[in-house]
């Protein structure tokens, strides 16, 4: 496969998947804003996602309908909807030949869904849920169609890898700007729909239920998002289907980029794996977060150079 | 309830052959689909307009035109109502082609090579060697199977009698493939039934005759030659063409940066290393084909290819250096051709031409501008022409002095007028101007042609230019089984 091809395929999956998730958090926590009778701040929201200068921060950070705007249709936002459901469809232009139709299509649709004047009106003056849950939709048709028309070859694994290299990113960021908020401090007595909205926003608020039967509690939030593999959003299980795939593509040629970047995933993934919530505590949960980020990113600069350098 | 007015508006133009009209009466091979438009309630042709509109922008059947760093996306206009061709006119435009198409094949391999046409004074030397695009870094040099153009899009008009005639010849990269694949798609969905009920042929073959006879120009003899196809990029207007004949030909689609050629040898950077490429469908023109030969700034070539070229190493189609064939001052030689090559009468017409490197026919044209069209030599796309009869003064002042600055850039055509085909406008069925670009393949095993083509409009009333750059727009073209 040409490394332009991978390179593609890689971002591709990887501003899907950020942009399905930074949606599915937009939704509950407008959904979390309605259901409080506090000030609710979308500052942390702002503060992971978005770009803004402290004082745009303070204009904005009250308004969930405005803050929503950035978010989704922000030109200067690069994370915003509009911005990456546009980059993902310029990945996808570029490499038509090596994803299906189906594929091609749904991202082409959703770009013109969000070139469309009228997601800007009906932003500002429907229901945000109903709009949010439409584009969600959009996401969903997204991976749906890449699961059951892609073909299982080199160009899947790719995508497979930005997608969950991606998702481990988003699942750490999230619970490290709800664990900030309680200056890490895991004995803070919080409501309980701080947990529940956190979890609802990773739809993992039913497996919670089932899984722990003690109410909301710290502890065990972080276990199910860092460490449970039923739960296809935590990081454990994205680095596993990471590893997964990625050991799809050992092949004769190119062994020395497969061990290195075997290597460190493998690394990674063992990290995690023989962690527990107490020795992480002990250890120091925001430096946990962010060294996982610095791992994955360190990953993907191996990618890079081993699997994508064509220019 | 009949909808007669839907034709009420259908004025024929004088002196003007009309596809589906002959005076009062429907035609033939129109007769079908006449009586189909009119048997449907008016306001379903709007609406099958905006379904045809909907399928090619959710296809990405588009275009990006980039205005304040933001793209938006444009299609190219599309008329429902299909153009036809019957069996018999098709079967002579056919044989027209081929023969066309032998010829010019044959001139190529003879200008780069042994030149007896020159020497025999059927076409003069000077011609060639002040043609821009004739590179004498082809000279001597052997194509796989003597092919030069193995693809090539012929644009042919009909007078006002209904002869056809040859406009130009597009022996480079001619593009528009994609319409004529797309447009059939679209009107399957718009007009389901339609195509069958009128035994319409089918064009859905060309990707499969493209790359068998991309196969065999391979010249390494593999079971499995690696055959790409070089594209400018997604900034090129007609990219997504490129990646749907990449995607039906299940070839690699690849850009200048993906290539890079070692000891005159072509390869693609993948995942797994280098791999030798072996035939290259390019749309990139020649002038920025090799930065090492040819436009030393071009970033969207691959240094060296030119070189690989010559070893032999790599296949690139359509051959480098075909300009010299469809030069417009060359066309003019083109019956001439025939007869010294292949000792035919030449089958399809030319344009008559005066060549204003030629002093009587200057002053003809200079005396009777206001009924020619004049046209540069070395431009395409409906670019740096004057249209004499409805030029202003001062244009065709202006345009005198350019001519007199170099006579060989220019050549003169009497206006003709292009047949007209109806069209659904502004909810109304109106006749607009046609041309017709047929696509035929050259391969080992000889000349196909898809039938079908690309038919391009004129939408802007009384326009003569069907050129997508001067506000054209394209037609499904059928040709008829019986």
């Amino acid at each position: 496969m040409l490394s332009r091809v991978a390179d593609s395929l890689y971002w591709m999956s990887r501003y899907m998947e950020r942009t399905d998730s930074i949606l599915r958090m937009l939704k509950i926590n407008y959904a979390s804003s309605q259901d409080t009778h506090e000030e609710f701040s979308w500052r942390p929201v702002l503060r992971i996602f978005g770009s803004l200068e402290q004082d745009r921060v303070k204009e904005i950070e009250g308004s969930g309908r405005k803050v929503i705007q950035y978010m989704v249709l922000g030109r200067e936002n690069p994370n915003s909807i509009f911005n990456m459901v546009t980059k993902a469809r310029e990945n996808a232009r570029g490499v038509q030949d090596n994803i299906t139709t189906e594929v091609w299509q749904s991202l082409n649709e959703f770009y013109h869904i969000v070139h469309d004047d009228r997601l800007s009106y009906q932003l500002q003056h429907e229901d945000p849920i109903t709009v949010l849950d439409a584009l969600i939709k959009e996401c969903m048709l997204y991976f749906g169609v890449s699961d059951i028309t892609m073909f299982r070859g080199e160009g899947l694994c790719f995508m497979n890898v930005g997608k969950y290299m991606e998702r481990a990113i988003q699942t750490a960021d999230i619970l490290d700007v709800k664990l900030s908020n309680l200056a890490y401090d895991l004995d803070k007595p919080t409501d309980t729909t701080y947990w529940k909205y956190l979890l609802m926003s990773i739809s993992g608020y039913s497996l919670y239920l089932k899984r722990y039967r003690s109410g909301f509690e710290a502890r065990n939030i972080i276990d199910q998002v860092l460490f449970n593999v039923d739960f296809p959003r935590s990081v454990l299980y994205s680095l596993n289907q990471l590893q997964r795939y990625f050991q799809r593509l050992q092949s004769d040629q190119n062994t020395e980029g497969f061990n290195k970047v075997d290597f460190m995933i493998g690394k990674l993934r063992s990290k995690l794996q023989y962690s527990d919530v107490q020795s992480i505590s002990q250890a120091g949960l925001h430096s946990y977060l962010a060294s996982i980020n610095a791992e994955i990113s360190g990953i993907g600069s191996n990618l890079n150079r081993y699997y994508f350098a064509y220019s | 309830m009949p909808s007669t007015h839907l034709f009420q508006q259908y004025s024929l133009a004088p002196r003007t052959w009309d596809e589906m009209y002959e005076n009062e009466n429907v035609r033939d091979q129109y007769q079908n689909v006449f009586d189909f438009l009119q048997g449907i309630p008016p306001d379903e042709l709007s609406k099958k307009e905006e379904l045809a509109k909907k399928l090619f922008m959710s296809q990405g059947i588009t275009f990006t035109v980039y205005s304040s760093g933001e793209g938006v996306e444009k299609i190219f206009p599309f008329d429902i109502i299909p153009r036809i061709i019957t069996a018999s006119e098709w079967d002579f435009i056919e044989k027209g082609i081929k023969q066309r198409l032998r010829a010019l094949n044959l001139f190529l391999k003879d200008v780069y090579h042994q030149q007896f046409i020159l020497k025999d004074g059927i076409v003069p030397v000077e011609l060639i060697y002040s043609c821009p695009h004739y590179l004498r870094e082809m000279q001597g040099l052997n194509v796989p199977h003597d092919i030069y153009v193995h693809i090539a899009g012929i644009d042919l008009i009909r007078d006002h009698d209904g002869t056809f005639y040859v406009l130009e010849d597009n022996l480079r990269t001619p593009s528009g493939v994609s319409y004529m694949i797309e447009n059939r798609e679209i009107t399957k969905r718009i007009f389901p039934d339609l195509i069958p009920q009128n035994f319409v042929r089918p064009v859905t073959q060309y990707p499969s005759i493209l790359y068998k006879n991309l196969l065999a120009l391979s010249p390494r003899r593999i079971s499995s030659p690696t055959v790409v196809l070089l594209t400018p990029g997604i900034y090129n207007s007609a990219y997504f063409e490129h990646a749907t004949l990449a995607r039906l030909m299940g070839i690699e689609l690849v850009e200048g940066r993906d290539l890079v050629v070692e000891n005159h040898v072509v390869y693609m950077k993948t995942t797994a290393g280098l791999q030798q490429v072996d035939v290259i469908y390019r749309r990139v023109d020649d002038e920025f084909l090799d930065p090492l030969i040819f436009e030393p700034s071009s970033v969207l070539g691959v240094s060296g290819i030119l070189s690989a070229y010559r070893k032999g190493n790599v296949a690139i189609v359509n051959s480098i250096g075909n300009g010299v064939g469809d030069d417009k001052a060359i066309y003019v030689y083109v019956p001439d051709m025939i007869r010294y090559y292949l000792n035919e009468e030449p089958i399809l017409k030319n344009v008559p031409t005066y060549q204003l490197s030629k002093q009587d026919e200057r002053d003809h044209v200079l005396k009777n501008i206001d009924q020619m069209v004049v046209k540069r030599t070395n431009e395409s796309g409906g670019y740096g022409m004057l249209m004499g009869h409805i030029a202003s003064e001062e244009e065709i002042i202006a345009y005198k002095k350019e001519i007199t600055k170099n006579p060989r850039q220019f050549i003169a055509q009497p206006v003709i007028s292009l047949s007209s085909s109806p069209c659904y406008i502004d909810g109304k069925v109106q006749p607009r101007r046609i041309d017709l670009r047929p696509f035929a393949l050259c391969g080992p095993d000889g000349i196909e042609i898809v039938p079908g083509g690309l038919t391009r409009v004129a939408l802007r009333e009384g326009s003569l230019v069907v050129n997508s750059s001067q506000g054209g727009g394209s037609k499904d073209t059928w040709v008829l089984a019986r």
